[in-house]
Parts: structure tokens; sequence; C-alpha cells
């Protein structure tokens, strides 16, 4: 009936996002269902659940490194929870590791994302062994799903770039999908992605895999290279095309894509195992800004003497300018806890005049000379030097928001000089029997 | 006619008194007796109690008995005896009718049965889960925290959502949260749907239209997910008395559901007035501001002290109307304002406020748009004005329920506007109050809709030969997404294969999610609205005078690509209204039904409905002079084609009938749009749809098999009716839709030319199609109901004092050929016949 035949091709709900690849009209040949396979180096791998394409590679690179204690410390630690001893034990047995990487259908997550390519990497022989499982249909999946159930059952510790918010979690909505292959147990997650971040974000302001693998990793040497590298953006429509008859040969750029991944994610856990476990004085070789980066992670994980003298070496080495004031302002707060209050304070005045930090020093100074040099004179100098500083910026400033907040500030400096004034009276009106002080309010470095 | 307000004179309570003295000096004043249609009284009803059933959980009877609840009414014992028998239920009841505890009851007694239990609860509008989120937390309290009760919607906090999951017996959630948030992520829900025993549905007749016919399909994904995870979930609802709600119920479940239509809730005594304001211009119809009459009525009440809620139809009028009565009742010194405004776009704790406020009665009045017609608990008031008839007889029960919800006397008062379905209801109280409240339709199957779903299941589960989904044909379907590349089939299943969630670009209150931003450029741009892609045609073409708040704005530019119109503030002395041009062609006759006895050759008509394609396209616009309503100008406009595939119902009037008519073809002409403006007023009636689900249009009837040729006038009353129709020989010169505009844009022009031209061919079809692309099920309805459409319209037209015609019935008498009323109603006869 025409009418119908209208009512279809009016639908907007029924438009093509893109164009569809014309199927090849040329019929298969014998043998030709397995060209897949041979196209991607893989074998047919037969499972419980039925069939899917399985390829099995053996790297020399990246070599193996053995984990270190205080680099797996600084790497499980969380905010307020320690390690179980069974975690732990877990961690440091090497050889239950698993690195894994998969290729998805998208980025979107939820319940119609797929993971069709599964990469699994373990140490082996000295080298990395990589275990991948294509699924040539979403018929297939159960099948692959069912193999990385027993890889991960046979190496618990989970290894990934970004997997505990992504990879991970998407595994575990396949598994409930299938209502009958449990998603297995993890003994440990170990994600590397955060900590790439707090060491390299300041040099390269992206830590993409491959930024990491040509400025950290030093790429000429990996044993690899991403010339021809697929985009990640592409996997998914080169995926859906393959399945609709189109060509296969763009599969095998996504297979060896997630062969680097998996090899550069190996890379850089040595990478930031050799960074965390060597004293850092003794690296030489590291960067000034990673030097600095590497600081901020140790002190964010709560290693506090080493992340002060990776800061002061930075700082020795030398930091581009824009890092600089934030560098200094860290080493003083660090010293201010190690008690060093006279070396923080050196620092402060150092920065006193510093258009951003400026204002930080002068409340940490106000703070020192009340309560440790107890000159309360200069305290309430400081004061009043930032409360100058703080006008003419709001002065200056045009964003409302900014302004409001630097008002704030000024009131606070404002209540800080009156009250020191009010203490010096008192304490000048000699009563040395009962020289109470003022109680002092919680300092409002917190507000910074 | 104003009815004996001796009826009333019962025993009275202070507040009657009070609100009778406020009537009575109204009757006073109504010398003619037009002014008060309608004064109806309602004696007090007193409860009928029934016995807590024997199997409630000891824990929440006694928990029940601390709020001072003993015995229930006799509907929520029969509601929570259908639902522990293990039936869907639907509750028919009015708002105040203690219709939560028909869920609450036997929903949390099986949660203290049985822990594991959850039911998922789903309100329309988040304002509606937080105050019932209130009422589960206080027994809840009482019930030393046994169960776990949480909303979940756009505004939870991403870190307390886990917790959630795992912990809510019983999730509160809208339905478009349902779609694009848990859904599409029930693995992560796994605990409730393993679970999931109960889905309770409050407010079930504010599904109907559009949004109706995406919930049904949310809910056919919702109950595909469950069974995946081995559930088939109880269906517990309640609506407002609508005709059909049972129907209603069944259509949207999709499986049987019992109708409970008891109330056994007490009643207090009120009074219900219908005021239409005084006639100023008997000749063109044209009566004093019902907005002005409503903030009089209500002062009056003030006056009295009787705390007061006040109806506004849109933000506009709410704003107009709080400023009236602020002015007239100053705060007083040092205390708060008594007199608040409520709407959407206020903030969540000055709503809370405010309602609070009306609890204790520190407010004194309250203005509102919709947004307190739902179930929102403010407490007793004591009236309650609507300034203009809000659409529908249920929406109006609603409103009129505000006033008097638990006990004393109470008082609600309609204010008419001068639109003609106002008009119809106030001069015809008995279909008010006949008790025939308006059908709710829905179209799960509008393809549109249906197949974006199907996009959103196939993401959420691949789709198996097993599913099902409604009576569709679902392979059928699957492989056409599949041809467009949305699915993959492997084996048996289909499985989706976009990168895209579907979810995300699919809203449920509209059919397509294409809209126009409003920007003002003024000074610096600023975003003051949107309006959605066919009105942006209409509204904000180049050159044209938007309102917004009361403020006019010229369109200097609109930018299609960006979907953005440029506007800047003016002060002008005129309003424009665009021209367009609909052409319609019938593509599939459902059903027909022929009159054509050779007896009453004279009453020759036939109707019809099936699928249509509608093309419109608006050609130009006009500027109108504020108040005296000439013509000062006009222009053209190249704006792109509308083309929209949709149902319609038409009539078709045949030579015998026309010849009948003693008019001249002039006067038939203006009476044939006139009677069409007057059908689809009454239709938005009958149907319970507002007036933009509705468009009109008139054509030619086609000659067998060959694709028609019509041209239309806009549809709405303000718009201009002498639009085109081209001749018979214009038509057969060419197909082009466009050429009578080409050839000249001037309706007065084209109206000779018609005139000129012998008409002997011309039949005439009137249609009224469904305004949503792939139609939402009113063009059937329509056509079942044609003989009581046009047994209303032609109440409507004859009931009108007016002498030509006026907004309220055929549309203004100066856009009319003179005799165009009396031409319509003639019409009108010869259908009735």
């Amino acid at each position: 009936m025409p009418a119908t035949t209208d009512r279809f091709s009016r639908l907007a709900a029924l438009k093509p996002t893109r164009p569809i690849p014309a199927r090849p009209a040329a019929l298969l040949t014998p043998g030709e269902a397995d060209s897949v396979g041979r196209l991607l180096g893989a074998g047919v791998a037969n499972t419980h659940f039925g069939e899917h394409l399985a390829i099995r590679n053996w790297f020399s690179t990246p070599e193996f490194t053995e984990p270190s204690c205080i680099a797996l410390e600084l790497l499980s630690r969380t905010r307020n929870e320690s390690l179980s001893r069974k975690t732990r034990t877990a961690l440091e047995d090497p050889t239950k590791w698993l690195f894994l990487d998969t290729e998805t259908t998208g980025l979107a997550g939820g319940t119609g994302t797929y993971a069709f390519l599964i990469g699994l990497g373990w140490w082996d022989a000295g080298g990395l062994q990589v275990e991948q499982f294509f699924m040539r249909d979403f018929t297939e999946e159960y099948s692959i799903l069912h193999e990385l159930s027993t890889r991960v059952v046979e190496r618990p510790v989970l290894v990934t770039f970004n997997g505990k918010s992504f990879d991970w979690p998407l595994l575990e909505n396949r598994f409930t999908m299938t209502r009958s292959i449990a998603a297995p147990k993890l003994a440990a997650h170990l994600d590397l992605l955060h900590p790439a971040r707090a060491l390299w974000k300041l040099r390269l302001g992206s830590v993409r895999l491959a930024e990491l693998e040509r400025h950290v990793l030093d790429a000429p040497r990996l044993g690899w290279h991403r010339e021809n590298d697929v985009a990640s953006a592409l996997i998914p429509q080169f995926y859906f095309d393959y399945l609709r008859g189109g060509p296969a040969e763009p599969l095998a750029g996504v297979v060896r894509h997630n062969q680097m991944d998996l090899r550069g994610l190996a890379a850089l856990f040595g990478k930031i195992n050799t960074l965390l476990s060597e004293p850092a004085d003794s690296a030489n070789e590291i960067e000034s800004l990673d030097l600095f980066g590497l600081s901020r992670f140790l002190q964010r994980r709560g290693d506090a003497d080493r992340a002060h003298s990776a800061c002061a070496q930075a700082l020795a080495i030398g930091l581009p300018a824009e890092f600089r004031p934030k560098a200094r302002r860290d080493l003083a707060l660090m010293a201010k806890r190690r008690g060093e209050h006279e070396r923080a304070a050196e620092i402060w005045l150092d920065m006193v005049a510093d258009l951003h930090e400026g204002i930080h020093a002068c409340e940490q100074l106000a703070i020192y000379y009340e309560r440790h040099a107890k000159d309360l004179a200069k305290a309430a100098q400081f004061a009043k030097l930032a409360v100058a500083a703080l006008r003419r910026q709001r002065a200056n400033s045009r964003d409302l928001l900014l302004t409001a907040r630097f008002a704030r500030l000024e009131e606070k400096f404002l209540q800080r000089v009156a009250r020191l004034g009010r203490k010096s009276r008192l304490s000048s009106q000699a009563r040395p029997r009962d020289a109470r002080v003022v109680a002092e309010p919680k300092a409002s470095s917190g507000f910074w | 006619m104003p009815e004996s307000l001796a009826v009333r004179r019962s025993p009275m309570s202070a507040t009657i008194t009070r609100v009778h003295e406020v009537l009575d000096a109204f009757a006073a004043r109504d010398h003619s007796g037009e002014i008060l249609t309608a004064v109806r009284h309602f004696p007090a009803r007193d409860a009928q109690w029934a016995d807590f059933p024997a199997w409630v959980h000891a824990d929440l009877a006694f928990c029940y008995a601390a709020k001072g609840i003993r015995r229930l009414y006799i509907h929520q014992a029969a509601a929570a005896e259908t639902v522990h028998a293990g039936k869907n239920v639907v509750i028919v009841t009015p708002t105040a009718s203690g219709k939560t505890l028909c869920y609450n009851l036997p929903v949390l007694n099986e949660v203290l049965e049985n822990s594991d239990t959850r039911a998922l609860y789903l309100f329309p509008t988040k304002a509606l889960a937080q105050d019932q989120l209130a009422e589960l937390h206080d027994l809840n309290q009482r019930l030393q925290n046994r169960f776990g009760v949480f909303t979940y919607d756009g505004d939870t906090p991403a870190d307390a959502r886990k917790a959630i999951r795992e912990k809510s017996h019983v999730v509160l959630t809208n339905p478009d949260m349902l779609h694009t948030g848990i859904l599409p992520h029930h693995t992560r829900w796994t605990r409730l749907f393993e679970n999931l025993r109960y889905i309770v549905i409050d407010e079930l007749h504010t599904y109907r239209g559009v949004f109706g016919s995406h919930l049904c399909n949310v809910l056919r994904r919702l109950r595909r997910i469950a069974r995946f995870y081995g559930r088939d979930p109880q269906f517990i609802c309640c609506s407002a008395t609508i005709a059909n709600p049972g129907d209603l119920a069944s259509r949207l479940l999709e499986s049987e559901v019992e109708v409970l239509n008891v109330n056994g809730a007490p009643a207090a005594e009120k009074t219900f007035v219908f005021y239409n304001p005084p006639v100023v211009n008997r000749a063109l119809g044209i009566r004093r501001s019902y907005i002005n009459e409503a903030s009089r009525v209500a002062q009056e009440f003030l006056k009295r002290d009787l705390q007061t809620m006040v109806f506004a139809n849109s933000r506009l009028h709410t704003e107009i109307l709080l400023t009236y009565l602020q002015d007239a009742n100053p705060q007083p010194p040092g205390k708060p304002e008594n007199i608040r405004g409520y709407r959407g776009g206020y903030l969540p704790n000055e709503r809370r406020e405010i309602e609070r406020g009306l609890r204790e009665g520190k407010i004194r009045g309250v203005v509102s748009t919709s947004a307190l017609e739902l179930g929102i608990d403010v407490g007793s008031l004591d009236t309650v004005v609507m300034a203009g008839y809000p659409g529908t007889i249920a929406a109006t029960w609603q409103r009129a329920g505000r006033a008097g919800r638990r006990r004393g006397s109470s008082c609600a008062v309609l204010v008419a506007s001068s639109a003609p379905l106002d008009q119809f209801i106030v001069r015809h109280p008995d279909y008010f109050f006949g008790n025939t409240p308006e059908h709710a339709f829905i179209q799960p199957d509008n393809l549109e809709i249906l197949i974006n779903h199907l996009k959103c299941a196939a993401f959420e589960l691949p789709i198996t030969p097993r599913d099902k989904f409604g009576d569709v044909d679902l392979p059928d379907l699957c492989a056409r997404l599949a041809e467009a590349g949305f699915l993959h089939l492997a084996g048996d299943n289909f499985h989706w294969t976009q990168e895209a969630y579907p979810a995300d670009t699919i809203s449920l209150r509209s059919v397509t999610s294409d809209n126009f931003v409003i920007v003002d450029v003024t000074a610096a741009p600023n975003v003051i609205g949107e309006i959605d892609f066919p009105s942006a045609l209409a509204y904000v073409h180049e050159k044209a005078i938007y309102l917004h708040g009361g403020q006019q704005h010229h369109v200097e530019h609109l930018d299609f690509k960006e979907r953005k119109a440029f506007v800047k503030r003016v002060d002008v002395d005129y309003y424009t209204d665009a021209v367009r041009y609909t052409q319609v062609r019938i593509l599939e006759v459902a059903a027909a039904s022929q009159q054509t006895d050779a007896v009453s050759l004279g009453s020759a008509h036939s109707r019809s409905h099936g699928d249509v394609l509608v093309r419109s396209q608006v050609v130009g616009f006009k500027k109108i002079k504020f108040f005296t309503n000439e013509t000062i100008g006009d222009g053209k406009l190249e704006l792109p084609e509308n083309e929209m595939h949709t149902t319609s119902y038409w009539i078709t009037l045949e030579r015998p009938l026309l010849d009948s008519l003693p008019f001249t073809v002039s006067e038939r002409q203006s009476g044939m749009f006139g009677l069409l403006q007057a059908l689809e007023s009454v239709a938005t009636l009958l149907l319970m749809c507002d007036c933009r689900d509705l468009g009109t249009a008139i054509g030619e009837r086609p000659f067998i098999l060959r694709p028609l040729k019509v041209a239309v006038g806009p549809s709405s009353y303000s718009s201009d009716p002498h639009a085109v129709i081209p001749s018979e020989a214009k038509d057969h010169a060419s197909l082009s839709i466009t050429s009578p505009f080409e050839a000249d844009c001037s309706p007065a022009r084209l109206q000779d030319a018609i005139s000129s031209n012998a008409k002997e061919f011309f039949e005439p079809n009137l249609y009224l199609f469904d305004a949503y692309p792939g139609g939402i099920g009113f063009s059937e309805a329509l056509f079942r109901t044609h003989a009581l459409l046009i047994e209303k319209t032609r109440e409507l037209i004859a009931a009108c004092p007016c002498k030509q015609g006026c907004p309220s019935c055929v549309g203004p008498a100066g856009d009319l050929a003179p005799r165009a009323k009396e031409a319509a109603l003639a019409i009108l006869d010869r259908l009735r016949a």
C-alpha cells in the first residue's frame, strides 16, 4: 500500500544518522567465513557458551617490572581506608595481575553499550603476554564474557587506565545482562589514570595514553609505534560497519590499537613504579615539573617527607615561572606542618609581593608572627598589607563574583587587624598575673 | 437566566454567610440575569466508613491510628482489598479524599511482611513526589525507619544515587527520569527490578495525548525489563474524575484493570458559581475583561477575610492578578506579604514557604497557575476563583476542589473569558454539572513515538522474538530500524548499534524535541524563552511582534540553522498575525459514513477519518492595530514548508446540501469558516485537549483517487478566516500550493476571485486534524462522537447573544460576511437532520 510506504519514509525516527555502507555483493567462497580470523591473526575459541575469536601474542617489551612495596602502597592507598591483608597479599604477587583494556561500541555507558573486544595482558617470561577476545557478532558475547571470567578468576588483580570508572563497570553491566555468568570478584583494582593525571597533567595538559607514551615513556624505545594507529573515536563505527557486512580490515587496526594500549599500560606501570619507589633526591633525571607533580601526588597520598623533598628539589632545579608561586606555597605549608616555622616564614616573606599568592602569604605571616614569633605589631602589619592588596585587586576587578569574594576576604582581615589591636592593648595593660590571651579562632587557611 | 438562589438557604456556617453576602451583592448588580449564569449548591456529605482489613500488619495499623486514622473510608478499604487480591486497580477520586492511603497502605504492608519488596511511584511532577516524600517520611518515622523511601529525579545528588538504588523500598520518581535515568541503566537497579512488586501511577488523568502515548511506551519498556528480572509488577493508579478512567488505565497498562469509582470521603458544603462578565457591546459581543472581573470577585472574598485561591491560565495573567490584588491588599507593616503568587519558576524553598503559609492561614490569598491544581497539600481554603475556564471539566473540578478540602463551607467561582469554550461552559451549566467529563485519549502506536521508544527498548535489552511491545508487529519494525542502521540482527535478537544513548534525545512531553530559543538583543544578548518548531514559524518569523511577559519584541532575525530568534524590545501599537497556508491531502480513508437518503437530499453530507498529509507554510503576515483591529500593513515571508503526516476527521458538505442553502456564495464561505472555528472549540471540549492539539482546514472534496488540493484559513479565531479557497479553475491550472499567494496575497482580492467564479463543483471538506505527527487518536474519537459534536456546536452558536458573530462563537463580526452566523447555523441544522 503506497500510503504505508509513505508513512515509514517520512518518519524522523527512522532517518539514518549516517550513510549505511553497501553490503558487498560477492558471495562468500568456501572457507571465507574465517577471513576475519585470518585478518586479525586469530583462532576460533570454543567455550561452553559458543565460539569467539581469540588472539594471543607475546611481546618482549615492555619488560617485566617488579612492583615495589612503596609504589604499591602509594597507588592503592585511598582516603581513610587501609588495605585489607588479603588485598595486600594479592597485590604483592605480580603473577596475579591482569592488565585490561576494552574496545566498546560507544562511550555513553548504560545497557546498550557493548565491549566487542576485550584485551588482557599479564607478565610472562620477562615480557608481556597479550590475549584478546573478539566477538564476531553479538551472539558471541556470552562466550567472550565467560572467557574473561575464567581469566579474572586466575588473575584477580586488575590493572587499568580509566577502567575503574569505565571498562569494569561496563563489563559488570554486561555480566548482569547475561543473567547466567556472574561477574568475577576482584582481589584488587589498580587504576593508573588518577596517578598519571597527578604526575603529568601539569606538564602535558592531556594524559591520554598515546600522549604519555610519546612524552613520558620514551616512545622510540618502547618497541612499537603509533604511526598508523586508528583514531579511538572511529572504533565503534568500524565495528558497526563490519557487522553490516562492511570491510573487516579496519578491525585489524583496532586489534593492534588495543594491543598497544595494553603494552602502554604495562609500560606506564613500570614508569610510575620507578618514580614512586626511588628516593626523590636520587632522581636526577626527572624533569622539575614532574618532580612537582610527584610532590603533589605524594602529598595527596600522605607521604609528607618525600613530598617535601621532591618539591624542594623541583624548585632547586628550576620550575617554569607560572608554577613557581604554587610550588613555593606548597613548600611553605609543608614546612609549617613539619614544624619548621622559621623556614616557612622565609618562603612567605619571599612571596608577599606575588600577585596571586601574596595575600595567602600575608595571612600565613600574620598567623606566624602572632603565634610563633609573638610579634603582634608585625602580625598586624601583614594583615594590613593584605587589606591594601585586596583593595587594589577589588578596584581592578570586573568580575562581580570575584569582587564579592575580595570584599569578604577584606572583611576577615579587618577583623583580624581589630582583634590584634585589642590583644596588643590587653597585653600592654600590664597584668602579668593574669595574662590571658584572647582565644584565637581557627586559622582561615582552609578557605584557600 | 439566573438560577434560583433559594435552594441554598439551608442552615449556614459563618463562612457561607460571608460567601453569600458576596453572591448577593453580585446578584443585585445582575439586572439582566446574564452575569450569574449558574449558582449550584452542593450539600455536605458524610463520610462512609469501613474497618481496616484484618490482614493489615499490626504495626502499620497502629501507626495510622497514631496519626488519628482508626477507620478507612470505604473507597480506601476497597482499594486496599483489590490490591491485596493481586489485581491492577485504578481508583477514581477527587483531591483530598485520602487517596495516598489507597496505595501506601497495601504497599507498606507488603514491605513490612517481606522486606525485599520494592515499589516504584510515578508522579507527573517533581513537586508532587516531594509532597509524597514528606508523608512517607512521617509514616516511616512512626515505624522506626523500617523501610527506605527516596525520591530519584534530576535533583538527586550523584553521590546519593548508589545508596538509593540499594536501600530504597519505595522509589518516588517521574516518567521522564524513569525514561532517561532508570530504564537505560537497569543493571544498576537489579535490587529494585528483581523485587519489583508494585508500580503506583498517581494523577493518571494527566497522561493523555502525547504525554500519555509516551508513558504507555515507557511502561512497555518497564514491563519488559521487569520480565527480564522475572517480575510482573502490579499497578495501582489514581485518577481524577474523567469519563473513561478504566479505559485510559487499561490502554496505558495494556492489561486488565479494575475500576473503583466510589468515594467515601466526607465533603463540606459548597457553592459553585458561574460568572460571565457583563456585555459592554452587544452587537460585537464584547464583554468586560475577565481578568479585571476575576480580580474584583477575589477582592470581595478577601475583603471579608475569606482565604482565597485564584487560578489563572497563564503565567502572565498570574502576575497581573497578583499585582491587582496586592495593590488592593497592601502588606501590613512589619508583617509578611499576605497575598502571594505561586507558579513554575519560583524556587522550591519559596514554594514550600507559600504552601506552609497557606496551611497555617498566614497567607490569605494566593494566585496560581495550574501548578496548584494537582495534589500538593496546602490545606483547605474558603474560596476559589478561576480566571478563565481551565480547559477541561476535570481540571475545573480539581481546581474547585481546592476550596473546602476538609471541612467548613466553601465557594468556587468560574469567571468566563470571551473564548468560545468559556462561553459555552457558562451558558450551558447543565453540560458542566451533568457529569459528562471529558474522555482522555492516547495513541501509543503513533509511529513516531513508538519507534523512538523501540530504539530505547533495544538499547535496554536486545529485542528477542518472544518480546511483546503492545500489539505492534515487532519483527517488521525492528527490520526497518535495522535497515536504517539503528539495530542489527544477530541470531534471533535485534541489538542496538549506535554510539548514542537514544533516551537523551527523546522528550516525553512532545513528539519532536526541536525548538527555537528566543534571544533578546536589545542590550547584552539574553535568552528570554523558547518556542517549539511549528509555533516558531508563526510567532517569531522576521518582522513579527513577539509578546513575552507583556513586553513587545520585534523579531530582527530568525536563524534557522542555529534555531535562534533574535528580538529587540519595542513599543508599538500593533501586533502581527501570521498568514498560514495549509494544504491537506487525504492518503487513506480509515472509515466513512454517508448521509444521503433520497428523502433529505438537503442534508447530504458524509463524515470520515483517516490518514492525511498536512502541508503548511507561513506565507505572510498582517500588522493589526490594537483595539481597532484594522489591518495596517502586511508582508510576504519565505519560510520553509512544514510537512506532517497525521490523522484527520472531516465532514464533506455535498452538492445538494450546499444548493439548499439560501445564502450567497461568500456568505456560505464565511459560514463554513465560522462553523469550523466553532467545531474546533467544541472538539477541544469533548476531547479534553488543548486547542493547540487540533488543526483545522477547509479543502475541496477530491475526485476519486485524485490528489486533493486545498487551501485553508488559520485555525485560531484571531486569524483571518478568509484565507484562500482557490477556485476550481485555478486548481486545475496549477497544483502548486503557493500559486494563489504568488498571484495576490490579499484575502479580499481572492474572495472576489472566488465569488466571481462559478462554484458549481465545489464540495468542501471541513478538516479537524491532530496537530502531532502521526496523530494521537483525536480523529477517530471525533468520528465516533460526530453527532454530539454537531449538537454541541449548534448549542454554542445558537446560545450566543451576538447578532452577526463574535469571538465567542463563529469569529469576530468584522471578519465575516454579514450572515455568516446564520449560514453556519443553517449548515448545522442540515448536518443534524
